[in-house]
């Protein structure tokens, strides 16, 4: 296998570290932030979900990726990833709600640009109506559960201390959950430009076997719970203020949004089983944790009177709909440039 | 796994048992004041009347030791941990008004004061307006925990009761003051009145912030 591969692959792995480290804080930054769940607790359960989630369900979105552009030389996929994060990185620094997705979707527009590939103006419509759908579906499915929660809270007439004991167990499954969630939806941001260019063969071992795609989606997983572990915890800690005030029962329930949004966009055997009733189906896009999350909140914001609703936060996420994939393409086009034409690399074919 | 699962669901059911003994303990104490009051009325510092003291100590004394496992509990094991200040600035609460009938009826032991028979139904009906208010006070508390919708029904009784005493109260302190008896004599009374009074006030004063920890408590 030729080093340089992993050289290329470092790009990747980077933007899955930042993915870790930025999108955990939605899966379980509530959970810890409310002080329901410890980190290494909630880190270590994400990090294994995660994982399972990227290398078992993240094929569907990575197919997405390739139909919008299929990055064929490894240093154009380098500079892809590369591209991508540090615009993702750019836009954090402003305080912008940013999305890796939307970063990505930029930065593979850059290179079909960069090297005369058409575009497929069908499936990046496809792509760009989730990003819009996400939040909006994530807020619905979260008023839904806060007067459904509401409901049952009233009727149960649970104990304090027994409710407490359920929530915990709820956050924890939800963490599971939105774990597996983020890696089945955001490993094709991570390691989807690199699937075409992947020196990875299947490997058996007795009856279990993992393909090729697998392997780099494992390799990708590991990147996000590098992340998750290494500066995850910063990061709740930051956004720490926003998150205490949320009560343990709104924190399972916007996670529990976003996980179930996530799912939707990345579940294969969803979307067949939609099929096969001729039902309509959402399609297999990566999704932003950090708008689904927003979303939700915003959604029991409204459900609860519009009180405390920082509409600000909307039209930075809708900001960041246009800036995040303009930048990311710019960014792309010219170290594409410059990476041809300064360092003599082969950038597509 | 199933062990674990098992080892939290008891600990959570023994907590929950302490909580709602504890408001059994403010019942208790209730009911034995307002006995105990009667009979001090009838037969100043009996036997029977130190009996019933003893037992109110006792119950605060109870009352004392699940309060410190309870609050030790929610800390040790991290629970409730948004509402874990409320609960246990409740349990505090509730907790004073246990003492406050320990104290009154020690007071009674030790001052004797002599009530002239024409203030005996007055007296008895003031302590059991208070004794109503501690009780109405531990079952609005006893449902913040369970059943926080009904809280306000309770905190009503509590409201009401309360005025009621305070008119009971104000109404004997002025035919005490209008009567022939001596200054100090009317100047004891008088004080021990409004001890007795002040427990159904400091139950109101735990009802309006069980209101606010109600509110919070709501999704």
């Amino acid at each position: 296998m030729d080093l340089s591969y992993f050289i290329f692959l470092s790009s990747g792995l980077f933007l899955g570290w930042s993915l870790g480290a930025n999108d955990a804080a939605n899966v379980f930054g509530t959970a810890v932030g409310t002080k329901m769940l410890k980190f290494r607790t909630a880190a270590t359960i994400a990090s294994l979900f995660i994982i399972i989630g990227a290398v078992f369900g993240g094929a569907g979105t990575s197919r997405t990726l390739v139909e919008l552009g299929s990055v064929n030389e490894l240093a154009g996929a380098f500079m892809v990833a590369l591209s991508a994060a540090l615009a993702v990185y750019w836009m954090v620094s402003n305080g912008t709600p940013v999305s890796t997705t939307q970063a990505i979707v930029g930065s593979i527009v850059g290179w079909n640009t960069y090297s005369h590939h058409i575009t497929d103006s069908a499936i990046l419509v496809k792509i760009v109506s989730t990003w819009v759908i996400c939040p909006i579906l994530s807020g619905i499915l979260a008023v839904c559960l806060y007067f459904l929660i509401k409901k049952i809270m009233k009727h149960s007439k649970t104990h304090i201390i027994r409710q407490d004991l359920y929530v915990r167990i709820g956050l924890t499954a939800a963490c599971a959950f939105g774990a597996y969630a983020l890696g089945a939806n955001n490993i094709a941001n991570v390691m989807g430009v690199f699937v075409d260019a992947s020196p990875f063969h299947e490997v058996t071992l007795g009856k279990f076997s993992l393909s090729g795609t697998q392997i780099l989606f494992f390799i990708g997983g590991l990147a996000i719970s590098s992340g998750v572990f290494t500066y995850s915890q910063k990061i709740i800690k930051t956004i720490g203020n926003d998150v205490m005030s949320m009560s343990p029962v709104i924190a399972w329930i916007v996670v529990i949004s976003q996980s179930l949004v996530l799912f939707l966009f990345a579940s294969q055997s969803l979307q067949s089983f939609l099929h096969s009733h001729g039902l309509p189906s959402l399609p297999l896009v990566p999704v932003s944790s950090s708008q689904a999350v927003i979303g939700a909140v915003i959604g029991i914001g409204i459900a609860k009177g519009g009180r405390g609703i920082r509409w600000s936060l909307l039209g930075k996420v809708a900001l960041g709909w246009i800036t995040t994939p303009v930048i990311s393409a710019l960014f792309c086009f010219i170290f594409l440039f410059v990476l041809e034409n300064v360092f003599n690399l082969v950038v597509y074919h | 796994m199933f062990q674990l699962k098992i080892s939290l669901f008891s600990q959570t059911k023994a907590l929950e048992n302490k909580i709602d003994l504890f408001h059994d303990k403010i019942i208790d104490v209730a009911m034995t004041f307002k006995k105990a009051i009667a009979v001090f009325l009838k037969e100043q510092r009996s036997l029977e009347y130190r009996k019933l003291c003893k037992q109110i100590k006792n119950i605060e004394h109870d009352a004392d030791g699940l309060r410190r496992d309870i609050e030790n509990k929610l800390y040790s094991q991290n629970l409730i941990p948004d509402l874990r200040a409320d609960v246990l600035e409740l349990v505090e609460n509730l907790d004073s008004i246990i003492n406050r009938f320990d104290e009154v009826a020690y007071k009674f032991y030790i001052e004797r004061p002599e009530f002239p028979a024409e203030y005996h139904s007055r007296m008895k009906e003031l302590c059991e307006q208070v004794s109503d208010c501690a009780e109405n006070m531990a079952i609005a508390s006893r449902a913040f925990f369970r059943d926080f919708s009904t809280v306000r029904d309770y905190s009503q009784k509590v409201y009401f009761i309360e005025a009621e005493s305070d008119l009971t109260s104000g109404k004997m302190k002025e035919s005490i003051f209008d009567s022939d008896m001596p200054l100090a004599n009317k100047l004891q009374l008088s004080g021990i009145i409004s001890e007795v009074a002040d427990i159904a006030d400091i139950a109101e004063d735990c009802i309006d912030e069980l209101l606010i920890f109600t509110i919070k408590r709501d999704v």
